[in-house]
């Protein structure tokens, strides 16, 4: 048993690409989002509350799961705008022009890095939430962003 | 030392058309246990940066983001029964030298003065804050 301790740089990593296999961390051509402050995963399975005259209590049953990443970042030129990347149309196109293009994409969550057994959520969806900003104080672009993800979440390790 | 320079060469230009004034390449030290600037009035000293670099970001990926607060004091004295007639145009004039600096977040100057014996000293506080 042991903390996954991820101030060494290497280990939260969120990985983008057009393909399963360019969103596997540290695969080549893949889009490693850089500089960001924080990621979130939320995996909560919807549910339905019921009554029934014979008891003091409510009951539930669930539904389907909600999955989404969420994070904040700041602003990397190349991963917003994209820089030319002829295997992952992803990095090429950069975070927005995928987004404002609707454009499904596969992603992974690493939680111990991209060596060989290492875990990771991956999935596919939209990225959203993008909603960059810039002050005096801050002194540089700032940005939220999310991955609302179409169907399940998969545990997998590195290969 | 690129600051102070930058400000010392600033003051320099803005106080160049008065000639009772002029500016020191030295730094203020103490000869005797006097300050230059107490023997040599009317001559504004700089003093080299006092600099701190503090980390603004951290990232996931530590690809910090770091700003440096750089602080620097400048100093000069005048005869107080005799106040040249033109004192607060050379202040403003100092005050402005933080001009020099382009691409800060915080540019600010300040001056304080006190009065001791039969002079004024006036210190000037110039404060930079850049991202690095």
């Amino acid at each position: 048993m042991a903390v996954i301790n991820v101030t060494a740089g290497s280990q939260a990593i969120l990985t983008l690409g057009n393909t399963s296999a360019l969103a596997i961390p540290g695969a080549a051509g893949s889009l490693s989002v850089p500089l960001m402050q924080d990621v979130t995963i939320s995996t909560t399975p919807g549910t339905v509350r019921y009554s029934t005259l014979d008891a003091t209590s409510s009951s539930a049953f669930t539904t389907v799961m909600e999955n989404e990443v969420s994070f904040n970042m700041l602003v990397d030129d190349n991963t917003f705008f994209g820089l030319s990347n002829t295997t992952n149309s992803v990095a090429n196109d950069g975070l927005w022009t995928t987004s404002n293009s609707k454009t499904e994409i596969f992603f992974s969550v690493a939680f111990e890095g991209t060596d060989t057994d290492d875990y990771y959520f991956s999935g596919q969806g939209f990225i959203g939430g993008l909603a960059p900003s810039a002050s005096i104080d801050q002194a540089v672009w700032i940005s939220p962003g999310s991955i609302i993800v179409n169907g399940d979440l998969s545990k997998a390790q590195v290969s | 030392m690129a600051i102070a320079d930058d400000i010392r060469s600033k003051i320099t230009t803005n106080i160049a058309s008065n000639t009772a004034f002029k500016v020191s390449s030295e730094l203020p030290f103490d000869s005797n246990g006097i300050p230059l600037y107490e023997k040599n009035m009317k001559t504004v000293y700089v003093d080299d940066d006092i600099e701190s670099k503090i980390q603004l970001y951290r990232t996931l990926d530590q690809g910090e983001v770091y700003q440096t607060d750089t602080i620097v004091n400048a100093y000069l004295v005048v005869d107080a029964k005799n106040q040249p007639s033109d004192i607060d145009t050379v202040i403003a004039s100092i005050l402005s030298a933080r001009d020099a600096i382009t691409g800060t977040q915080i540019n600010e100057s300040s001056v304080e003065s006190e009065i001791e014996d039969d002079y004024i000293t006036y210190t000037f506080e110039y404060n930079i804050t850049k991202l690095s």
